[in-house]
């Protein structure tokens, strides 16, 4: 038996909207520390991860694991259907075949429930390494959304360069090219709007801006985003949330 | 395999094949020319494998080809004689051979394009699976189910179908398949032969069902074979001469040059020498052989993007409860498809 509630609906909207770029169908997992999600784009090429722990929902029961099979874009459906204001709640019984997603206004004087078909996904669990990274950028997540939005009309691809003197975003294509460079700064009135650089070597990493650009759906769920380097393996693109996080892993691109 | 069916397919609308002046054939240049372009557009950087001497177990395979080939022909005269131009079309297609020539004219091509190429001493797709098993390629890329039967962890099926076709990839993994079937290689290789390969006649009235029936009460053929031998009133016969032994030896121990020693490059094209090969001795557009060169050049800058599964594993998995939830349909699909591809052509 699941139950979750969560005060914002918007909360869980913005995080399907962001991970449904990416896959179609996935298991959310629900143990009693929370709603996971873990999947792989087809092309096995980025994946995203996504845990609400269970601190993150108002109220939140779950006495037996359970993986729920949900396509995203029916989810999304029925998600279209509720207000970002209203509360949420997420309910599924031990055996269920469905879903039951209930809204219900600030006012709570209108109630609405849906309920979504489960499907039966046979999906692998991939075992993350710990990495260590090189370097790891803590930035505004709209600098970063610009960045890749700017740069995806000249070219297939991103480099970034990461030094101690700052973070370089580097983009060739047919037109030209360009690159934006960042300094780490601090501002104490504005957290939100530092940029901050821990590096142990300098590393670089070529990416696909089309899967950047992916990620930068998560935007709205969080100020802050940081990217963490090391060379030749998978960025990584992660959102905190208040409760949990949302993170994507991208493999490079790989010279030859 | 390509080769021919190039010589086959590309044609032009009076069923000839592609000519340069000279009346050289020139169907499989421009089907290796045009196909590799279109495999390296989408990000794929192919290796080609020629086949070597054919081994000497598939000479009764050979020589039915031979036969079929040659029937092909006098139907061919015959058409000729009625003027029947539709039945001339289809059993001059029948008739192609692939000539050392135009063998050797495709390799100069690839080596034109930049694109690395193996001579396999034996049988290609057994050359085929041995990349892919020494991870030199991602795949093996092949019609022909007996790449499986040479241990390639995955093949792919469809991979250069024409796209007006809509015919999606089959990508087979050789490890679902076995987990698929419940059976280890062997009883695979088994399993494939006595369905019919190349080497071996299919036995009759076995079908994929049965054939996956009898294995599994005999384990492997040596018992099947002892048991039908012995049970002569048994609804099944086996062929005779059937070397199903030697059959299987050619699997798990095939001809080939050991992947560790070759070295696949991917060049920049020579683009003057396409240009004096193709346009000059063989009559293609210069245009249309630029713009390919410069598609080949941006490709080969481009970096290829790099995949997950080689840095995150796949965990064992644990039993979660699923409950009784509506089924994906392919999953039973999916099933009746492994089954299906054991059987051959």
């Amino acid at each position: 038996m699941l139950e979750g509630k969560l005060e914002q609906a918007s909360l869980f909207k913005k995080v399907v909207e962001a991970v449904r770029e990416l896959v179609q169908d996935c298991n959310f997992d629900c143990t009693e520390n929370g709603l996971a999600l873990q999947a792989m784009d087809t092309s096995h090429v980025s994946l995203v991860s996504l845990l609400l722990t269970a601190d993150g929902f108002s109220e939140y029961r779950c006495d037996r694991n359970l993986a729920l099979g949900i396509n995203l874009v029916s989810l999304t459906k029925i998600l279209r259907c509720g207000n970002n204001e209203d509360i949420l709640t997420l309910e599924a019984g031990d055996s269920a075949d469905s879903l039951v997603v209930r809204f219900e206004n600030t006012q709570q004087d209108r109630m609405s429930e849906y309920a979504l078909k489960l499907m039966d996904i046979d999906q692998e669990h991939l075992g993350i390494p710990e990495t260590e990274y090189a370097a790891s950028i803590t930035m505004p997540s709209t600098e970063f959304q610009r960045i890749c939005r700017d740069m995806q009309s000249i070219s297939e691809s991103i480099t970034i360069d990461c030094t101690k003197g700052g973070v370089k975003f580097t983009c060739e294509g047919d037109i030209g090219n360009g690159s934006v460079t960042l300094k780490p700064n601090s501002s104490a009135d504005k957290p939100e709007l530092c940029t901050k650089i821990d590096l142990s070597e300098p590393v670089s990493l070529t990416l696909s801006t089309k899967y950047l650009l992916n990620f930068c759906k998560a935007t709205g769920l969080s100020q802050q985003v940081t990217l963490k380097l090391a060379d030749e393996n998978p960025i990584l693109v992660e959102y905190p949330l208040s409760a949990g996080h949302l993170r994507f892993y991208l493999a490079p691109k790989l010279d030859e | 395999m390509s080769l021919y069916q190039f010589l086959i397919a590309v044609r032009q609308q009076d069923g000839q094949q592609l000519m340069a002046e000279t009346g050289e054939t020139t169907s499989h240049l421009m089907g290796m020319f045009y196909r590799t372009l279109r495999i390296i557009d989408n990000g794929i950087k192919p290796v080609y494998i020629f086949d070597g001497h054919p081994p000497h177990l598939k000479s009764g395979e050979l020589a039915k080809r031979y036969v079929r080939r040659e029937e092909a022909n006098k139907a061919m005269e015959d058409a000729k004689e009625t003027g029947d131009t539709a039945e001339l079309d289809k059993f001059s297609r029948r008739t192609v051979r692939v000539t050392k020539e135009q063998n050797d004219e495709a390799k100069k091509l690839l080596r034109l394009m930049g694109i690395p190429y193996v001579d396999a001493p034996c049988e290609a797709e057994a050359q085929c699976a041995a990349l892919a098993k020494a991870g030199k390629v991602y795949a093996a890329a092949s019609e022909d189910m007996d790449t499986l039967c040479f241990a390639a962890p995955i093949l792919l099926r469809h991979l250069t179908f024409s796209e007006q076709r809509k015919l999606p990839i089959t990508e087979v993994k050789l490890t679902e398949t076995l987990e698929g079937l419940d059976m280890p290689m062997e009883q695979f290789i088994d399993l494939c032969i006595l369905l019919g390969c190349d080497y071996c006649e299919p036995v009759k009235g076995i079908g994929p069902a049965t054939a996956v029936k009898l294995l599994r009460e005999h384990k492997d053929l040596d018992g099947l074979v002892k048991y039908i031998k012995d049970h002569p009133e048994s609804r099944y016969k086996i062929p005779e001469n059937w070397p199903y032994q030697d059959a299987r030896e050619l699997f798990l121990n095939p001809e080939i040059v050991d992947p560790a020693t070759l070295d696949l490059r991917w060049e920049e094209p020579d683009v003057e020498g396409l240009v004096d090969y193709l346009v000059k001795e063989k009559g293609f557009s210069e245009d249309r052989v630029r713009n390919g060169a410069s598609r080949l050049m941006k490709n080969l800058k481009t970096a290829q993007q790099g995949r997950l599964d080689g840095f995150f594993k796949v965990l064992p998995k644990e039993k979660t409860n699923t409950g009784d939830k509506r089924k994906q349909a392919d999953k039973a699909a999916d099933k009746t498809k492994k089954v299906k591809i054991s059987k051959k052509k």
